[in-house]
């Protein structure tokens, strides 16, 4: 696989990916947000599909391609999959039955769940955060632990 | 009361182009050629004004150290071949017996192509994915730094002062963006997204003024308020901001270039349409050499030719320096090639592919 970027001023960026069967995915990001995506069979001049995608379709679909959502298990990636182990990154989401709560609250209600840190906008990142650190909203917490321990730990209240 | 009629003008004509699938900046122009005996472009001022001022500042806003040294080698080697056009405009200038500064100056409005509307057209029309289209915007750039320098250099009204302090004035605001740049960025940053929008027009429009009063080119304020802008990482924010506003100040502006234009097509028509029709005639050839030289395909060439075509922005502050120095003809060239430039490059564009497909 290879991969391409390109400036296009007044425009946006270009990344023309080059995949193993030999056909070109060429993707335009638009500086005002929109994507389109093209795709060249082969080496053929024209594009044998095209795609045009708003902003939040396009993470949508992003997200979904990179495996946020599922993640086939007979490939193995070591960034967010550590054998059955999965990383997660959780974000207290306004009206959130934890925020303003201790963390430990939370971690009482999903055992096996690991808090490896926790990201609070405009500060650093707090590593191994105490268990008596108040969350707030709009905190996001790294969660490290089996599939249904952190899946078990999302739908957790406090 | 001219600013209504002026707005709806510009409504009916992106509501009809929307319609016929059509970009809608040579609408906005045909709008104001129609409007014309209604509407006064002066009194839709300082609206047209400040779009052209932004339109500058945006074209600035795609410099800034990145993106020049992001420039590809076969960007800047199609570059120089289309810069031909600028020495060959000029050099037929000479030869219609203009003085060196006006021969210069006409070699501009031959030369230079509009950014903001190829790359608005380049968007509109889904083409940004496609070869020749980087080859297009990366010329586009190499164009716009060339004719800043000339605006530069023979853009002043103040002779050898005017160059002088503008040269000065453009170093000093290059070394205040590099070094204060870090501090300035970390203040702005927790500034508001209103406040933003004015100092961002106080500080364009206020650049634009003090190179106008030093006997500099007002054009090159704003464009140099841009490429200050991107030097502070505000390129993302400032586009987000500033876009809407530009474009309805924009619109505004080619709908007063329209209107405006009426006056310019009395005496000497016939010779000022046959050199803008000339600089078309001029250009082509040299940017389907540009788009080969890029490694291009012929057909992809072709179409970087075509993309080339619509001129505007920078070729109205060249026609307005041009009148005041008493070239009415090379003023008139100007307005009339933005006039059926626009239109017949958005043609182009629109159709190009399909009529260039298997010949």
């Amino acid at each position: 696989m290879r991969v391409e970027e390109a400036v296009l001023p007044g425009v946006g960026h270009k990344f023309t990916v080059y995949t193993a069967r030999g056909d070109r995915v060429v993707i335009v990001i638009h500086q005002t947000g929109p994507r389109e995506v093209y795709f060249y069979r082969d080496d053929e001049d024209e594009p044998a599909a095209e795609l045009e995608l708003t902003d939040e379709e396009a993470r949508e679909i992003g997200a979904i391609l990179a495996g946020v959502i599922y993640h086939p298990e007979v490939v193995g990636d070591a960034r967010t999959r550590v054998k059955e182990l999965v990383l997660e990154w959780v974000k207290v989401e306004p009206g959130h039955p934890c925020a303003r709560r201790r963390l430990e609250d939370w971690l009482a209600q999903a055992p096996g769940v690991h808090v490896l840190g926790v990201l609070r906008e405009d500060q650093a990142l707090y590593p191994n955060p105490p268990a008596d650190l108040v969350l707030e909203v709009g905190d996001v917490l790294i969660v490290a632990g089996s599939r249904t321990a952190v899946d078990r730990f999302k739908e957790a209240g406090c | 009361m001219a600013f209504a009629l002026a707005a709806a003008a510009l409504a009916l004509a992106a509501a009809l182009a929307a319609r016929l699938r059509f970009p809608a900046l040579p609408f906005y122009l045909l709008a104001g050629l129609l409007a014309s005996p209604w509407l006064d472009p002066g009194a839709l001022e300082p609206l047209p004004t400040l779009g052209l001022m932004l339109l500058l500042f945006s074209v600035g806003l795609e410099f800034g150290p990145d993106r020049l040294s992001e420039l590809s080698k076969k960007a800047i080697r199609a570059g120089a071949v289309d810069a031909l056009a600028l020495f060959l405009g000029a050099a037929l200038g000479l030869l219609f017996g203009l003085d060196l500064k006006s021969a210069v100056l006409f070699g501009g409005v031959v030369y230079i192509s509009s950014s903001a509307v190829i790359a608005k057209l380049i968007a509109e029309l889904h083409r940004a994915a496609a070869p020749e289209s980087e080859v297009v915007l990366g010329v586009l750039v190499f164009e716009d730094l060339l004719i800043a320098l000339v605006l530069a250099l023979f853009g002043g009204h103040g002779g050898a002062f005017g160059v002088a302090a503008s040269a000065l004035l453009v170093l000093g605001f290059l070394l205040a963006a590099r070094f204060l740049a870090p501090r300035l960025a970390a203040l702005l940053e927790r500034v508001g997204d209103e406040p933003m929008l004015l100092f961002g027009t106080a500080f364009t429009v206020g650049t634009a003024v003090l190179f106008h009063l030093l006997g500099s080119s007002e054009g090159v304020g704003a464009f140099l308020a841009g490429v200050v802008a991107a030097g502070l990482g505000l390129r993302d924010r400032i586009e987000r901001l500033f876009f809407p506003v530009r474009d309805l100040a924009a619109a505004l502006f080619f709908l007063a270039v329209g209107a405006g234009a009426v006056r310019l097509l009395g005496a000497n028509a016939g010779l000022a349409l046959g050199l803008a029709l000339l600089a078309v005639g001029l250009k082509l050839p040299l940017d389907y050499l540009a788009g080969r030289a890029a490694g291009l395909s012929h057909r992809r060439g072709l179409l970087a030719a075509f993309y080339l075509v619509p001129r505007g922005e920078f070729n109205l502050v060249l026609g307005a320096l041009a009148l005041a120095e008493g070239q009415a003809l090379v003023a008139q060239v100007a307005v009339l090639l933005v006039l059926f430039s626009v239109p017949l490059g958005a043609l182009l564009f629109r159709y190009g592919p399909e009529w260039t497909r298997r010949r």
